[in-house]
C-alpha cells in the first residue's frame, strides 16, 4: 500500500485534497489573496451580471398593429 | 484590523474598476442615428448635454419621424442628416404632443435652444384609447416631471414607481452610468432588451416562427376600428391641452418650430377617417399652430397607400420620398 496523502484520508475527501494540490487552483487563490485582484474580479462580476441580467425596466407599452 | 484594512483595498479596486469602466462609457459610447427603443434618462441627459444640439434641427416625433419597422438610416430624420441637414432624432416609439411638450421643457430646462424643432401632429394621439394619450415615455417622465406645472401633471398618469427601492435605483442610475445605461447597453450589444430576448428572437428566425408571424402581420383595416376618435376636439382632451401648452412654450421660447400633419393611409383607414370629423381635427389643431406661429406643413394625404406599412408608418420608399418633401420645406 502507498503510503501518500491520498491513502490516508477517507475516500470522499480525496477530490478536495487533490484540488489543494492543483496548481491552477493555488494560483488562483494567490491572486484571490491580492485585495486588488479580488476588487478587480468583483467588479467584473458586476459588470457581467449588469451586462447579461434580465431586463426588470418597465417598458412603454407601444401598440403595434 | 488586518482584516478591515483588506476589504478597505478591495472596495477601493473595485470602486476603482468601475469608475473607469462608467469613464469609458462617457468616452466611447458612439452617437447614435436615433434613440434605442428603450433608451434610458442617463442616456438622455447624455444627449443633451452636448454642445451641438444648439445649432441642430432636433425632430421631437412619434415613431412615424423615429422610423418605426425600417433602419435607422432609412428613417427621415437619417436621410435628412445624410444630405447635409444638421439633424438630432430625439422622436420615439410612443410619442405624442404631451411627449414632445415634455421633451422640449426638458431641453430648454437644460440650456438647450435648438435652431429649429420639427415634430408631428398625429390624429390618433387625440384618441383617449392611444397608448400615449396621457402617458409619457419612462424615461421622458422621470426627467420630465419635477418641471412640470401642477396642471400639467394632473392630465398625465405618473407611471414612475415611488417605493423605496424604486427611488433607490433611479439614485443609483443618476451616480453610476453602466447601471443607469444598462438598457442601452444590452441593447447595443444584444439589439433586444436582454440576453434571454435575444436568444429568444434567434431561436424564433431559425425555426421560421419570425417569418410566418411576420407573413400574418397584414395592417387590414378592421384592426383600426376604435383607433380614431373623431369627437370634436376640445380643450378637455389631454392632447389638445399639451400642443395650446407646446404653442406657448415655441412662443416664449422664441423657437423656430415645424409641426408636420402625420402622413394617414386613407385607401387603409377610408372608413374610418375618411370623413368631416377628420377634417375638422385636422382643421382645429392646424388653426391652433397657425395662430401660434408655428409653420404647419400638410402631409396627412400627400402619400399613396403603397408608400405605407401601415396606418401611418411609411415605408422605406415612403420615408425617402417624405424626407426629399421635407428637405425642400427646410431649405425654404
Amino acid at each position: 500500500m502507498i503510503d501518500d496523502e491520498y491513502s490516508r484520508v477517507p475516500s470522499a475527501l480525496a477530490p478536495r485534497v487533490a484540488l489543494r494540490h492543483d496548481p491552477v487552483v493555488a494560483m488562483l487563490g494567490a491572486a484571490l489573496a491580492n485585495p486588488f485582484v479580488l476588487g478587480l474580479v468583483i467588479a467584473l462580476l458586476a459588470v457581467l451580471m449588469i451586462v447579461f441580467g434580465p431586463s426588470t425596466d418597465s417598458r412603454f407599452i407601444y401598440t403595434d398593429f | 484590523m488586518q482584516f478591515l484594512v483588506f476589504v478597505g483595498k478591495v472596495a477601493i479596486a473595485m470602486v476603482l474598476a468601475l469608475g473607469l469602466v462608467d469613464f469609458g462609457l462617457r468616452v466611447f459610447w458612439p452617437s447614435d442615428l436615433r434613440l434605442d427603443e428603450n433608451f434610458s434618462a442617463p442616456l438622455l441627459t447624455r444627449i443633451i448635454a452636448r454642445d451641438d444640439l444648439q445649432k441642430r434641427i432636433v425632430f421631437l416625433g412619434d415613431s412615424a419621424l423615429w422610423g418605426y419597422g425600417l433602419d435607422a438610416q432609412d428613417a427621415v430624420p437619417s436621410l435628412l442628416a445624410a444630405q447635409g441637414f444638421p439633424v438630432e432624432n430625439l422622436s420615439y416609439e410612443g410619442g405624442s404632443i404631451a411627449n414632445t411638450y415634455a421633451m422640449l421643457r426638458i431641453l430648454l430646462a437644460h440650456g438647450v435652444r435648438p435652431r429649429m424643432v420639427v415634430f408631428n401632429v398625429n390624429i390618433k394621439e387625440f384618441s383617449p384609447g392611444d397608448s400615449a394619450y396621457r402617458t409619457l415615455y419612462p424615461a421622458v417622465e422621470q426627467l420630465a416631471w419635477p418641471l412640470l406645472a401642477p396642471a400639467e401633471r394632473q392630465r398625465l398618469d405618473h407611471k414612475a414607481k415611488t417605493t423605496l427601492d424604486a427611488r433607490l435605483d433611479r439614485r443609483i442610475g443618476g451616480i453610476w452610468m453602466l447601471y443607469g445605461m444598462r438598457s442601452d447597453i444590452r441593447e447595443r450589444i444584444f439589439g433586444a432588451a436582454d440576453a434571454a430576448t435575444a436568444v429568444d428572437d434567434r431561436i424564433h428566425v431559425l425555426s421560421g416562427e419570425a417569418q410566418r408571424a411576420a407573413r400574418a402581420h397584414i395592417p387590414t383595416g378592421d384592426r383600426f376600428l376604435g383607433t380614431y376618435d373623431l369627437t370634436p376636439l376640445d380643450g378637455e382632451n389631454v392632447e389638445v391641452f399639451f400642443l395650446r401648452r407646446l404653442c406657448e412654450l415655441v412662443k416664449t421660447a422664441h423657437l423656430h418650430a415645424v409641426a408636420i400633419l402625420t402622413p394617414t393611409n386613407h385607401v387603409l383607414l377610408h372608413e374610418y377617417i375618411d370623413t368631416p370629423d377628420y377634417d375638422a381635427q385636422l382643421a382645429y389643431v392646424t388653426k391652433m399652430m397657425d395662430a401660434a406661429g408655428l409653420t404647419v406643413l400638410d402631409d396627412d394625404r400627400r402619400f399613396g397607400t403603397e408608400d405605407f406599412l401601415d396606418n401611418d408608418h411609411l415605408t422605406a420608399r415612403g420615408n425617402a420620398l417624405w424626407a426629399a418633401q421635407l428637405a425642400r420645406a427646410l431649405t425654404q
